[in-house]
């Protein structure tokens, strides 16, 4: 027993000794796992450069890794010490990265802030930005965009179809097909009736978290409710929309089940192994309430556009990091619309910057990819970002309170029990609850 | 007070009485060993390795004294590890998981890794004691050899005597090294954080948590939250899917293997090998296969279809319109994964259960029925009793089969746990989805307490523990 001792103190000893001699010279950079190659040669590019116009050469080394960005930002709050100093997430994680005391830094350099000014549409300029203590502070520099758009069957629907939810039900029922394919049941999948707004005036009463404040919901508005009431006719048309099937959205399109799908840039190649040739891009259709569809102030004949979330990627830097000094020039660099147009190129990464549409040349060019980016950028009109950077449980609450699941429920009219207007408006009371509270109503 | 009172009094300070008089015990034997002692080892008590240095054991002693130093040093210093003080600073921590809460510019207090250290210490002081003690037992076992006119060990000796009289601690030291690091760290740092509000509103690092007592305990049992509202639906499924997933595999694998082991089935190789190829498949491979079996636009839905069977494809698993259906479909599913290995056990304990049982049964005129009742029955249920228990705790904690076929769904609105959500998945979900750690370490450590209790109730009560040497 006394060398088994010895052996554990000495053991503990030389982890003590490991762990004090701990130190590294890099500088390290997360980016998406697909543009990992991209950013490395960028970020030779940026040494070079700087080596060449500084009298000193780069101090670090920079290690770009490429990460799961939907997981990036759980990965740093693991180990914030061993995270990166830069690192790519969804502007939706900006709550829990900020709760508290803030595990990123905010942004200062006059010139980063400059640009991010000019160059990003305002609906991002509000997600990037985060309450600390009182004070507000911009975290994020915006760099990718991504909407959700409509992949569909060519040779099912043409194009003019594809205009209007009536039009690709009509091609479906002439083809005896399902309309609509759901990639999931989550809260992100149901936004394109919930977020829907006037095709006029592009208004809405549906509020989510308006100005960072959890109170700030509201879901029992005539026209939320005469949405859900249409949206409900079409889930329950033998041809309309379903619920994802344990197929899997992939194989309904595949086998031809359904002829069509809501999706964003990362279903893009999914959809193109399923349709191939016959897969075509574009906004997310239009519906008009039907007299059944009537309700309150929303009449009969209101045409509604389909929304969605029109979401934004953004670099962040880490709080306290030793290479501090030498982030945010980087950033200047990652994020300018010169990397952001090369980008789009080398890897379709669809770029922040508010007028890439008119001026990039690459998404003038006649590819399925320049169509994607085209109805994405169209979509951020109709869209708005996930109003969840705010608080770190948001999120939660949209989407894991079981309040999509509610929602489906009226779309699928489960037991017969949404058959009347007010059963439609009790269950978005209890959904406006959970959003609000994380509670239902007892 | 009744004497049943007196009685249980009179047990408590009986206990009381022998745990103070073991611990006067050997604060005496200490006592007496250090007047007996010789100067080095007395010198010993206060400088580590001091004696064993005295008696010419001269690296033994550096490396007690290396240790001392090295305990000291640490326990003065506290070195910092990610920002956060090891030692004795972490002891005081652990009592505040930390007071500074941190601002834009300066870090929060890590909590947890406070709550961690501080455990880690306890433990390294733990071990200290124990290595003081070794010290001074080594320098006092020094003392007596030189006594007894014998010359101390060598360090090479000592290193000798590891790969022979003492191989056994050689061996178990990589192995006791790990189950303290791998196993009682992590599980006492598990229990810990369930008596703290470490949640998803308390990330560590940014916002401080502390302890709560015993709060997050009674909410499982006062209708509060998602733990109060869906534990005790959610062990109720739990255990009856424990239940009969365990005695649908062990019935049908017993079945299953008579069959095959009848006199008269021809090819009973053949079977056996057929059988044996489904276990070779990893068992996620084949959930993964019946999952899209199952399938909504899945082969057996399609033919069901097909042959007009039904209209409409039938939601099987994770959309299923009742709970039942996909809870059904994963038992059936069980049963198709777990009947092979158990047809295959109970095929070996077939073929040996002892011949003789079955002439001297003969002889006293006993049926076939009979020596299947009285002789076949009992020694299979004998010897698989302790595979019939682990089987039992194992499917309590049957993650894969859940989370591969249905992640715990149908869903139930409002609650993370849905319809088929076992403990362990949901504690899964608790902690790696919501960061909800104080809770799931609650689910956690009530699981642990519900499958212990299962495997001693039942094993202890059962004829392998009882009657041990039976059919030998």
């Amino acid at each position: 027993m006394k060398k088994a001792l010895l052996i554990l103190a000495l053991s503990f000893t030389v982890l003590l000794a490991a762990v004090g001699c701990n130190s590294d010279n890099t500088l390290k950079i997360w980016v998406g796992s697909e543009s990992e190659a991209f950013y490395t040669e960028k970020m030779v590019e940026y040494v070079t450069e700087y080596n060449n116009t500084h009298d000193e050469e780069f101090p670090y080394e920079v290690v770009v890794s490429g990460v799961d960005t939907g997981t990036a930002a759980s990965t740093f709050l693991d180990d914030t010490e061993a995270g990166a100093d830069i690192f790519t997430v969804a502007h939706d994680n900006l709550g829990k990265l900020i709760a508290g005391s803030s595990s990123i830094a905010p942004i200062t350099s006059a010139a980063l802030l400059a640009q991010i000014d000019a160059d990003n549409p305002d609906s991002f300029k509000d997600v990037i930005k985060g309450t600390v203590d009182g004070t507000t502070y911009t975290f994020g520099i915006p760099y990718i965009a991504q909407s959700l758009v409509l992949y569909y069957n060519t040779s099912y629907i043409t194009a003019e179809q594809a205009e209007t939810w009536e039009g690709i039900l009509a091609a479906a029922k002439a083809a005896n097909k399902q309309a609509l394919s759901l990639t999931g049941t989550d809260g992100f999948n149901n936004s394109f009736l919930l977020l829907a707004t006037d095709a006029t005036d592009h208004s809405t009463s549906l509020e989510l978290y308006t100005d960072g404040v959890q109170e700030n919901c509201f879901a029992t508005g005539d026209d939320t409710i005469a949405k859900l009431k249409w949206g409900q006719s079409f889930f329950l048309d033998a041809n309309g929309a379903k619920k994802p099937s344990e197929s899997g959205w992939e194989v309904e399109i595949s086998d031809e089940k359904s002829i069509s799908v809501i999706g964003g840039a990362w279903h893009f190649s999914a959809a193109q192994a399923a349709l191939g040739e016959n897969l075509g891009i574009t906004t997310l259709p239009t519906f008009t309430l039907t007299e059944d569809d009537a309700y309150g102030t929303a009449v009969a004949g209101t045409v509604y556009k389909s929304g969605s979330f029109a979401d934004t990627k953004m670099f962040v830097m880490k709080k306290n990091s030793e290479r501090a000094e030498y982030l945010e020039d980087i950033l200047l660099f990652l994020s300018s619309t010169a990397v952001q147009e090369e980008s789009f190129e080398a890897v379709q990464n669809l770029p922040a910057y508010k007028n890439a549409a008119t001026e990039f040349e690459a998404f003038q060019e006649d590819t399925l990819e320049a169509d994607l980016a085209s109805a994405q950028v169209e979509m951020f009109s109709w869209g708005i970002p996930q109003p969840f950077g705010f608080s770190s449980r948001f999120n939660t609450y949209f989407y894991s309170k079981g309040a999509p699941e509610l929602i489906l429920a009226i779309l699928e009219n489960a037991e017969n029990a949404y058959s009347t207007d007010q059963d439609i408006y009790d269950q978005m009371v209890e959904i406006q609850s959970i959003w609000t509270t994380g509670l239902k109503l007892e | 007070m009744n004497n049943e009172d007196n009685a249980d009094k009179k047990g408590f300070l009986s206990a009381f009485h022998k745990f103070f008089n073991k611990i006067k015990e050997l604060f005496v034997a200490f006592a007496k060993r250090f007047k007996d002692a010789s100067t080095g080892t007395k010198i010993s008590h206060f400088v580590m390795g001091f004696g064993n240095i005295k008696h010419k054991q001269i690296l033994k002693g550096i490396i007690f004294f290396i240790v001392q130093l090295g305990f000291i040093s640490l326990m003065v210093f506290s070195p910092e590890i990610n920002a956060t003080p090891f030692g004795s600073k972490s002891l005081v921590n652990l009592i505040t998981l930390g007071t500074e809460a941190g601002d834009i510019s300066n870090p929060t207090d890590n909590s947890m890794l406070m709550l961690l250290f501080g455990i880690v210490t306890i433990g390294m002081i733990l071990l200290f004691v124990m290595t003081y003690f070794a010290s001074i037992r080594s320098s006092y076992k020094a003392d007596l050899d030189i006594r007894e006119g014998k010359l101390p060990t060598t360090f090479k000796q000592d290193l000798q005597a590891l790969l022979d009289e003492r191989f056994h601690i050689a061996m178990l030291t990589p192995a006791l090294i790990g189950i303290l690091v791998f196993t009682l760290l992590p599980t006492i740092f598990m229990i810990s954080i369930a008596f703290t509000n470490f949640d998803s509103l308390h990330p560590a690092g940014q916002v401080l948590f502390d302890w709560v007592g015993f709060e997050n305990f009674v909410n499982v049992f006062n209708g509060t939250g998602e733990i109060g509202h869906r534990f005790l639906p959610v062990l109720g499924w739990t255990i009856l899917w424990a239940f009969l997933a365990t005695f649908s595999n062990y019935i049908g694998g017993i079945l299953l293997a008579l069959l095959i082991n009848r006199k008269g089935v021809k090819g009973k190789k053949v079977w056996r090998t057929i059988f044996i190829v489904t276990i070779a498949l990893p068992q996620f491979i084949t959930l993964l296969a019946m999952r899209n079996l199952m399938a909504d636009y899945g082969p057996i839905n399609t033919f069901m279809v097909n042959i007009g069977l039904i209209d409409e494809p039938i939601n099987f698993l994770a959309n299923a319109a009742s709970p039942w259906v996909a809870r059904i479909t994963i038992v059936v599913i069980n049963i198709w994964i777990g009947v092979p290995f158990t047809m295959l056990m109970t095929s070996g304990i077939l073929m040996n259960v002892p011949r003789d049982l079955y002439e001297a049964a003969q002889i006293d005129g006993a049926t076939k029925r009979q020596a299947f009742r009285y002789i076949t029955i009992p020694y299979v249920v004998f010897v698989t009793t302790p595979y019939l228990i682990t089987s039992f705790i194992g499917n309590i904690t049957n993650f894969n089969i859940i989370f591969l076929l249905t992640g715990g769904a149908p869903n139930v609105p409002g609650y993370i746990a849905g319809e088929t959500d076992l403990l362990i998945t949901w504690l899964y979900k608790l902690t790696i989805d919501q960061n909800e750690y104080n809770l799931g370490a609650v689910v956690g450590i009530l699981t642990f307490i519900i499958t212990a209790t299962a495997t001693l109730l039942t094993y202890t009560r059962s004829k392998s523990f009882k009657e041990e040497d039976a059919f030998q």
